[in-house]
């Protein structure tokens, strides 16, 4: 289990790693390494050049706008995320989903970027950038690119980031008044991708949702937003019968993956049962916020 | 030391076990290993690397079963750093094929050598060797070796292996079916047919895998000077993989072999003497051995008669057997009491080379090939009486062995061991066991903690089976139908005797006592109350740690001599004390367990015992090592022999010195003295400087010493059972289908106890692995035998954050053995799948046919979602 033979460099410039993606067409950029070093170190991938952009400065930085938007930088790690201050007031999804990632000792490596260019199906973050309406800010030397997440995660393990194109910075727009949400995922062991999970985000105005996005992950080929059920949910209160409807276009709309953790079956029915429990806790939050 | 949820009842003293010189076993004494082991001074064989030494990787077959029909080294063999590239078909011009070590009346046993060069029958089959200046340069050159495979169907599942029409793995063999046996004992035609009630069920235990933190690896150091060869490995049997070295891993010519047999007058003699020795201790066992067994595989494999006698007469004619040793080994579950054909394999490349070559395997090529276990299907009917009295019993059993014979250790011998265990503790009046042994293209089968365990483990769901459908509750039927002390002596079906250790059924009350059984219907409401269902299991085992002393006679008829335990007792000159064993520590607390024992003989402290073992040039020569839970009773019973023994030279001199009578001498603290006149005492060092003035040093196992003793401890000597009551409480999520153990209670019976802080380790350990089973772990393969789980994001084992605490009880019945610790290694692990699936059962109120019970499995057993 030793990677192939790879070329590595540690510009400590942006332009410098930018000009060395922009030359070497078979490149990765290296930040954490939780995912890139276990695929290369299994030979399912083996990049002539590592990027490693750790002492590139200014990248991990998490700045907060005037107006609460949270944009955090290609090398702030997931530890970093779940112990600021700022990302849990402005951008509580991001805050609520890191500790669900993998374990401490990965968490302390991992980056949050990292995690949304690696663009795994199970991972949370990706799911957090659809339901939250995330911007990608990438990098390269044609200039910078803004790409929605609604854009960005195009298949499995893919993006709509370019070979040479460094993803430097998520931003995660202000939350609007009445905004709430819940992450809920069910895996085998804590720490563990999951076989199915859900980023529920509800912004609910005197008791009636006025907006809703369902992002699961786990459940097909990258996390995935399911509107039909969203639609059903927005104008009701999120329990009874417009509930139940929510659930059952879920599982209808749904078309996971079956291996050895779970079934195709099983994972419907867990999408059903966390779009029950995810919507209750959302409202439930937003419910004692106001009292 | 002792944690606050174990409790002890039963007495324990020193005094009754005629020891009464010191206080140390029975006591948790903090583990000597722990210190060096937590600081990182462990030395594992991935720590040693001597200079100039080379790496290795093996090229594994990606297909589960294929010809090969080509491969080209040539462009591996051109990369910088690569300095060999050894082949299949080079491996047969090196070495010896493996030969059969246990074999069973009917079963076919394959030669195969340690690389395949024909076909291959796994995904991770090795084919080809690549020796290089790293490991890295040397994965380089594996992904260079061209081989062409024609691919064949792969044989996945029992079912398809029992398909007469299905490709053979093993083209001699025919089919797949490689053992079937029917053995009857009682009247079972008239037992069922007079029954009130027979009923049936299957129960299928997928693939588990040992997982060892640290995996296999060896290293062969070659001198370049002299050529000897000395080895580093993680084993359980150094002696074992010595003499298969020396066996396989070079190949003389039939003449050749002979020719030096009879030149070498030394080791002829020295062959004949130790033959004649062990015809003359053990020729009545020898008569009792099945020759059928050998007649029937010279039927299937002709050629295994040619290959024994030649590799016979290599191992005898040749003095030059390598060196082993193996100093800390990071756990083996079973997994390395085999030896690896990769072993052989690195050995040969060593040797035809020249020089030093460590191969430290990696974790998938574990998950592939570091050996897999308790793959097992059995169909169980019990005839029974309206009253819930259990009858008759029939079990059909068939064992996938996967693609390669365990090797010594595997399948065959697991097939005796479930047989004979299968009845349990209940009064049966008639068995019948009809058993199969079946090849597919998996990874080995091996031994895995207790490899038996899945005879507890049906029979434990069957039990309740019955239960249900009579309406009687676990416990009911069971008290009803065991053994108990009124039945002493008594015998199982299958022959082993039973007497008071067999203290199944007092577990079982004493559990009932201790699981507060009025507050059930409580704690089912509160969970329904939370979209939970509550349920609770019991399971009852006695196991064979190390049985009585006819047990392994009736497993496996004229072996048992290989069992008995070699251990040795010096005094350096020096006055420091030594204790040699034949176990091969690897996680069990030998060096703190034994110290305990040999400090009350020898009347000193821990600190001041040194355990010698895993060096084969000093360790006691005993073929399997570390295993099947003979720490304690066997090797501990050897340790207190033979420090007694040393006790009774090196008082005889003290007397001498002290000019008193050896029955008025003691040892306290270290001080010979005679009893009353401590301040007039000697140090051992004071006895062992005399002893070299007087010029009586002896010669010890590696030089010269003032005293060293040796002793044989057979385990027909003293011996009982090792017993258990699991109880298992589960609570499960009726939407997500997932299981939590809200608590776990084990009331074990492991007799008087040397260490409790370590019996109760290895109690919780064998329940975490028995949850991972249930829960968690699962070496799972499709239809055509490809892999499902091979790195650990697949196979999924239990972390501190799954298991639950784990209340241990332990009962302490005395026998009127001498050394009448028994072992406790394996029973965590045999009883907990039942106790864990027989409370899933209770809680969902489905029939639980399956071991393994992932969430998905949960669900569509309850009906609430469609099995895909």
């Amino acid at each position: 289990m030793k990677a192939p033979p790879f070329a590595y460099a540690r510009p400590t410039t942006l332009d410098g790693a930018l000009e060395l993606l922009s030359t070497h067409a078979d490149s990765k950029v290296l930040a954490g390494g939780q995912s890139l070093l276990p695929v290369m170190n299994l030979r399912l991938g083996a990049p002539s050049l590592l990027v490693d952009i750790s002492r590139i400065p200014m990248l991990d930085r998490i700045v907060v706008d005037d107006d609460g938007a949270v944009t955090i930088g290609a090398l702030v790690t997931h530890t970093a995320v779940e112990g600021s201050a700022d990302i849990a007031r402005h951008a509580p999804l991001v805050a609520e989903a890191a500790p669900y990632i993998g374990h401490r000792a990965i968490r302390n490596r991992g980056t949050c970027v990292g995690s949304i260019a690696h663009a795994d199906p199970a991972a949370e973050m990706p799911a957090v950038c659809l339901a939250t309406d995330a911007i990608m800010i990438s990098t390269s030397t044609h200039g910078d690119r803004v790409i929605p997440a609604s854009a960005f995660f195009t298949g499995f393990l893919d993006t709509a980031l370019r070979d040479d194109e460094l993803l430097a910075a998520v931003r995660f727009p202000a939350s609007p008044p009445g905004a709430t949400g819940s992450v809920v995922e069910v895996s085998r062991r804590h720490g563990d991708y999951a076989l199915a999970g859900l980023v529920c985000r509800l912004v609910v105005e005197r008791g009636t949702i006025t907006d809703a996005a369902l992002a699961y992950f786990g459940v097909g080929p990258t996390a995935e937003r399911v509107p039909e059920a969203e639609a059903l949910l927005v104008g009701s209160d999120g329990r009874g019968p417009a509930l139940d409807r929510a659930v059952e276009a879920v599982e209808a709309t749904l078309d996971p993956p079956s291996d050895v953790h779970g079934t195709t079956a099983y994972r419907r029915h867990l999408a059903g049962v966390l779009c029950r429990r995810g919507v209750a806790d959302a409202i439930a939050r937003s419910t004692e916020e106001v009292a | 030391m002792t944690s606050p949820e174990t409790h002890h009842t039963g007495t324990f003293d020193t005094a009754t076990q005629g020891s009464g010189l010191g206080a140390f076993t029975g006591t948790s004494v903090k583990r000597v290993e722990d210190h060096r082991l937590l600081v990182g001074d462990g030395r594992y064989v991935a720590d040693v690397v001597p200079p100039g030494c080379l790496h290795a990787a093996f090229v594994r077959s990606p297909f589960p079963h294929a010809r090969l029909t080509g491969i080209d080294t040539s462009e591996a063999t051109r990369l910088p750093g690569v300095v060999s590239v050894i082949t299949g078909s080079d491996i047969e011009e090196l070495t010896n094929p493996f030969l059969p070590f246990l074999a069973l009346p009917g079963l076919y046993t394959p030669l195969y050598h340690s690389l395949s060069s024909e076909r291959v029958r796994f995904v991770g089959d090795p084919v080809a060797l690549v020796v290089a200046s790293s490991r890295a340069v040397a994965e380089d050159a594996a992904e260079l070796v061209d081989v062409t495979y024609e691919v064949l169907d792969g044989i996945g599942t029992i079912d398809r292996a029992l398909d007469p029409e299905s490709e053979p793995i093993w083209p001699r063999a025919k089919n797949n079916l490689l053992y079937d046996r029917t053995t009857d004992h009682g009247d079972v035609e008239g037992v069922f047919a007079d029954a009130d009630h027979v009923f049936t069920e299957t129960f299928r235990c997928p693939r588990q895998s040992n997982q060892p933190m640290e995996t296999r690896g060896i290293l062969v150091e070659v001198d370049s000077v002299t050529g000897a060869v000395s080895v580093r490995a993680a084993t359980q049997a150094p002696h074992m993989l010595r003499w298969q070295i020396a066996a396989y891993a070079r190949k003389e010519s039939g003449p050749q072999s002979i020719r030096s047999f009879l030149t070498n007058p030394e080791r002829r003699g020295a062959f004949l003497a130790a033959a004649k020795a062990f015809v003359g201790d053990k020729g009545e066992a020898l008569q009792s051995s099945d020759s059928t067994a050998m007649q029937h595989q010279l039927k299937t494999e002709p050629r295994t008669a040619l290959q024994m006698v030649r590799t016979g007469a290599q191992l005898l004619g040749r003095d030059d057997y390598p060196h082993v040793d193996a100093d800390d080994i990071g756990g083996g579950f079973g997994a390395k009491g085999s030896v690896a054909r990769e072993e052989i394999a690195v050995a040969a490349a060593a040797l035809a080379i020249g020089r030093s070559i460590q191969w430290i395997e990696d974790r998938m090529e574990n998950l592939m090939d570091g050996g897999q276990a308790r793959e097992e299907e059995l169909t169980l009917s019990i005839a029974c009486d309206a009253d819930g009295t259990v009858r008759g019993l029939d079990v059909d059993l068939v064992l996938d062995q996967g693609a390669y014979p365990g090797n010594p250790v595997g399948a065959p011998i697991t097939v005796r061991i479930m047989e004979v265990m299968q009845p349990g503790a209940y009064r049966f009046e008639a068995f019948r066991q009809r058993s199969r042994i079946v090849a597919t293209n998996k990874g080995k089968y091996v031994a895995y903690r207790g490899p038996w365990a899945n005879e507890t483990w049906a029979r434990e769901r069957m039990i309740n089976v019955v239960a249900r459908r009579l309406g009687l509750s676990q416990t009911e039927i069971r008290r009803k139908n065991m053994y108990g002390d009124e039945d002493w002596p008594a015998a199982m079906l299958t022959g082993p005797a039973l007497d008071v250790t067999c203290s199944v059924r007092k577990t079982l009350e004493r559990a009932e006592e201790l699981a507060d059984l009025d507050r059930l219907d409580a704690l089912r409401a509160d969970a329904v109350s939370r979209g939970k269902r509550l349920g609770i299991g019991f399971a009852s085992y006695h196991e064979a740690a190390p049985g009585p002393p006819d047990y392994f006679e009736h497993v496996n008829p004229g072996t048992s001599a290989l069992l008995d335990q070699p251990a040795t007792a010096s005094v350096s000159v020096d006055g420091t004390i030594q204790i040699w064993t034949s176990q091969m520590p690897h996680g069990q607390s030998h060096e703190t367990t034994y110290a305990q024992l040999a400090a009350d003989q020898l009347g000193v402290a821990i600190e001041d015992i040194e355990l010698v073992y895993g060096d084969t040039s000093r360790a006691p020569f005993d073929l399997l090592g570390t295993g099947g839970s003979r720490g304690g009773p066997v090797g501990g019973g050897a340790v207190r022999k033979v420090g007694r023994h040393l006790r009774s030279v090196v008082v005889a001199k003290a007397a001498d010195m002290l000019e008193a009578s050896v029955d008025d001498v003691t040892i306290e603290r270290g001080n010979i003295h005679v009893a009353g006149v401590p301040a007039r005492g000697l140090t051992y060092a004071e006895v062992a400087a005399r002893v070299v003035a007087d010029g009586e040093t002896v010669d010890g196992r590696d030089g010269t010493y003032a005293f060293s003793v040796d002793d044989t401890y057979t385990s027909a000597g003293d011996g009982g059972w090792s017993v258990a009551t699991h109880v298992c409480w589960v609570e499960v999520d009726v939407e997500t289908g997932i299981v939590e153990i809200p608590r776990y209670l084990v009331v074990e019976d492991c007799g008087p106890i040397i260490n409790p802080a370590i019996v109760d380790g290895q109690v919780r350990g064998g329940v975490a692995q028995g949850i991972g089973a249930v829960l968690y772990e699962r070496a799972a393969y499709d239809e055509q035998a490809n892999p499902q789980a091979s790195t650990y994001m697949d196979y999924l084992i239990p972390t501190a954050t799954e298991i639950p605490r784990i209340e241990v009880d332990h009962m302490e019945t005395l026998s009127p053995g001498e050394n009448d610790h028994r072992g406790v290694g394996e029973g965590g692990m045999i009883g907990a799948p039942a106790a864990i699936t027989n409370a899933i059962e209770d809680a969902i109120g489905v029939t639980v046919n399956d071991q393994h019970l992932p969430p998905y499995r949960i669900l569509e057993l309850m009906g609430i979602i469609r099995p895909d």
